[in-house]
């Protein structure tokens, strides 16, 4: 008895082992083409950069290993420069376009003839692609004949150089910036929105609960899922979206609107120094990687989950 | 001879013959950018096109590539990959790295198959164009088309100002005198400027080494790639006369301006003089509805300018065949007739001087005046900008004159910042060059 018992275990334990290989063997069979493709283009690549960030070339063509691209890196202004401009535009940016998305998507949760129509007014510079976008506000931004200019100029205002003073550029980009991405973020959270019980905001209402308290109670703590997605991707976008830097400024006045990607670019392509720009690359990835993370994880912490 | 096997030789008569042509035509590509408008690029396909009917045995393809940045990017990528198209038309200040790197063949060879030595094929070009061209000697590079900066003026605002406009300003005091005069103040707000000039990178480069050489100066050393001269007496002048122009005297608005801004404010009739390009000749000519004539950039020690624009080179990497198509169309490309009639569609010089005597291009001169003064002005120009990181070094003199622009940095110290940047980004081939004598 006990032998056939165990056998019998043995037996059930084995055939649900060899199950599990098979439909990891089947698993694997449907994502090779996509494993290929990543490894190729993707993972390949990382290895390349990485390996390319600590090979040390000097003029000739000689070379050797060792972190001299992260030295020269970290002791290189302009890199400092590029970063310290990365984070205020990323704060600058994500936070006001957030606050501007939430407050729209709130406003305009109820569907009447109205919001539908300022919810379109809202989406319409999401579909202007970046590049066409920076070539509008080209014009804009003309300092006196541009149409910013001109119509503060009929209020009284004075000539503002946009994007050519150097203590400004920065945040007309991230002016554009806001402007352009608001109504994106503004789609996940009326879909969000759609996923909170109306039964909650009937019963806070029985019991007397004011629209800001139903917001700071309810809104706000039920969109936290959200909310952490929509930090993340627009982190992300601010990082990697620089069309605008290079079209319009080109990283200046005096680099003060320079930024990670753009200098990446500038010391591979015009540079030519590929070690820097792979040790840049590098730094660059592992903060995107770092700060993902983190904001995943703090947003998430307390996140009520229902059900 | 069966029916068959005389069917098949039959077939093979027949397509051999009609294979011939097709085999012997030479596939060759020109990789070339567009820098101002978009109807170059149609101009440049209908040119390609003619070249291809006149040479039965060569089939050139035209590759548009974008920009003269872009088409730098794109031409190493082809040399990389093996594939290098047999002419490019590159920016003349780039040609300089690909010697360099060695990715770069010189003309010479060809040059003496025709029976001519480089200097009697040079001949035939501007002598401004030579810098840019010759490198150690061979001829690395043929000029396509090519610019000066120049002073632009508008004639109804000078004759407001009671300024002469047959006697346009020639020196750099005469140029802060009339700008005075040109400027027009409502309060705190000017509607009308002196001067502008476009001061966005690139730009920017161009127009303060116009200004160093004005000032007898020699912005870098056109004899070793390794060394730039930004921090000296002659810089500092010119730079001095850009914070003037900006704090001292108030003629010039102040931070960075792009091309567009300085346009606009010189079709809108707000604008006393500003220096553009001689590329742009055709655009200002058509847009401006105000009389306008052009000059020389103002001088404070002596009549200079560099000269821009692209040149034709060609890769390492290709077959006989393939140098030989190449170099038959950098020669059409650059012969008088088409030379000609390329820089009166598009405002560039003609780089070769016979272009200048058709009858032709001598009616065109005396119908635009403006082309006349540009020509002119090529007699005092010299070469652009060519060292080691030759973006990344000029970029670091742009930074610092943006700076300035700003009200960041004075003059003194914004040089000894960007000598101090572009002695760095230089570093590596000098100490593999001039601080090395063993390899």
């Amino acid at each position: 008895m006990t032998d056939t018992t165990l056998s019998g275990v043995h037996l059930a334990d084995s055939a649900r082992k060899s199950r599990i290989h098979e439909t990891f063997g089947v698993a694997l069979l449907l994502l090779a083409p996509s494993l290929v493709f990543l490894a190729l283009f993707t993972y390949w690549p990382v290895v390349q950069v990485a390996w390319q960030s600590l090979t040390v070339e000097s003029f000739g063509g000689a070379t050797r290993t060792g972190l001299d691209n992260f030295q020269r890196l970290f002791a290189d202004a302009r890199f400092a420069r590029a970063a310290q401009n990365n984070i205020v535009f990323a704060v600058g940016t994500v936070v006001p376009s957030i606050v501007l998305a939430l407050a729209f998507a709130v406003g305009l949760q109820e569907t009447t003839r109205l919001t539908s129509g300022l919810r379109t007014v809202f989406i319409l510079p999401v579909m202007i692609p970046l590049v066409a976008a920076s070539a509008l506000f080209s014009f804009i931004f003309q300092p006196r004949f541009g149409l910013l200019d001109y119509y503060l100029g009929s209020l009284g205002f004075g000539t503002t150089n946009w994007i050519g003073n150097p203590d400004l550029a920065l945040w007309s980009l991230m002016g554009l910036t806001v402007w352009k991405n608001a109504g994106y973020y503004m789609l996940f959270f009326l879909a969000g929105l759609q996923a909170i019980p109306d039964e909650l905001y009937e019963s806070a209402r029985v019991e007397g609960a004011k629209a800001v308290q139903r917001f700071r109670r309810i809104t706000l703590p039920l969109l936290r899922p959200t909310l952490a997605f929509v930090v993340v991707i627009a982190l992300l976008q601010v990082l990697t979206n620089v069309d605008h830097i290079i079209l319009l400024t080109g990283g200046g006045p005096s680099d003060s609107t320079n930024v990670l990607l753009y200098y990446i670019y500038q010391q591979a392509h015009e540079n030519y120094d590929i070690g820097l720009a792979a040790a840049a690359t590098v730094v660059t990835v592992a903060a995107l990687l770092v700060i993902s993370a983190v904001s995943l994880r703090t947003l998430e912490h307390g996140i009520h989950y229902e059900g | 001879m069966n029916a068959l096997m005389r069917s098949a030789a039959a077939v093979a008569v027949a397509s051999g013959l009609s294979l011939t042509p097709a085999q012997a035509a030479t596939e060759i590509q020109l990789f070339f950018p567009v820098p101002v408008q978009g109807k170059l690029a149609n101009e440049m396909e209908n040119l390609v096109a003619r070249f291809n009917s006149e040479h039965p045995d060569i089939k050139v393809t035209p590759v548009y590539t974008g920009s003269y940045d872009e088409t730098n990017l794109k031409t190493r990528a082809a040399i990389k990959a093996g594939q290098p198209p047999a002419a490019v038309i590159m920016s003349a200040s780039f040609i300089l790295e690909y010697v360099i790197n060695g990715e770069v063949e010189p003309y010479d060879e060809l040059i003496a198959a025709e029976g001519k030595t480089p200097a009697e094929f040079m001949d035939d070009f501007w002598p401004a164009l030579h810098g840019n061209a010759l490198i150690d000697g061979k001829v690395y590079g043929v000029p396509f088309h090519n610019s000066t900066p120049l002073l632009y003026y508008n004639v109804r605002l000078f004759e407001e100002a009671g300024l002469d406009p047959d006697n346009p300003p020639a020196t750099w005091a005469e140029w802060i005198d009339a700008a005075q005069k040109l400027t027009r103040r409502n309060g705190d707000k000017v509607e009308q400027w002196g001067v502008m000039m476009p001061t966005t990178y690139d730009y920017l480069g161009w127009i303060t080494s116009a200004l160093n050489m004005s000032n007898g100066g020699q912005y870098y050393n056109q004899n070793y790639a390794g060394e730039v001269y930004y921090d000296t007496p002659t810089m500092l002048g010119a730079l001095n006369l850009l914070h003037d122009m900006v704090f001292e005297y108030k003629v010039m608005p102040e931070g960075v301006n792009d091309a567009n801004s300085v346009t606009s404010a010189f079709f809108a009739g707000q604008l006393g003089t500003m220096i553009l390009s001689t590329g742009s000749l055709s655009f200002v000519r058509e847009n401006m509805k105000e009389p306008y004539r052009v000059a020389f950039v103002p001088r404070n020690v002596r009549n200079a300018v560099p000269i821009g624009g692209a040149s034709l080179m060609m890769p390492k990497g290709l077959s006989e065949e393939q140098k030989k198509a190449g170099f038959e169309l950098v020669k059409w490309l650059t012969s008088p007739e088409i030379s000609g009639h390329w820089s009166r569609f598009t405002g560039y010089f003609a780089p070769n001087r016979h272009a200048y005597d058709s009858d032709e291009m001598k009616a065109f001169l005396v119908e635009h005046p403006d082309a006349k003064v540009a020509l002119d002005q090529l007699a005092h120009a010299g070469s652009w900008f060519a060292t080691y990181n030759t973006v990344g070094v000029r970029k670091a003199l742009e930074d610092e004159v943006q700076a300035v622009l700003s009200g960041k940095k004075d003059p003194a110290q914004a040089l000894k910042d960007a000598q101090a940047a572009a002695d760095a980004l230089m570093r590596p081939y000098v100490e593999a060059t001039a601080l090395s004598y063993l390899n």
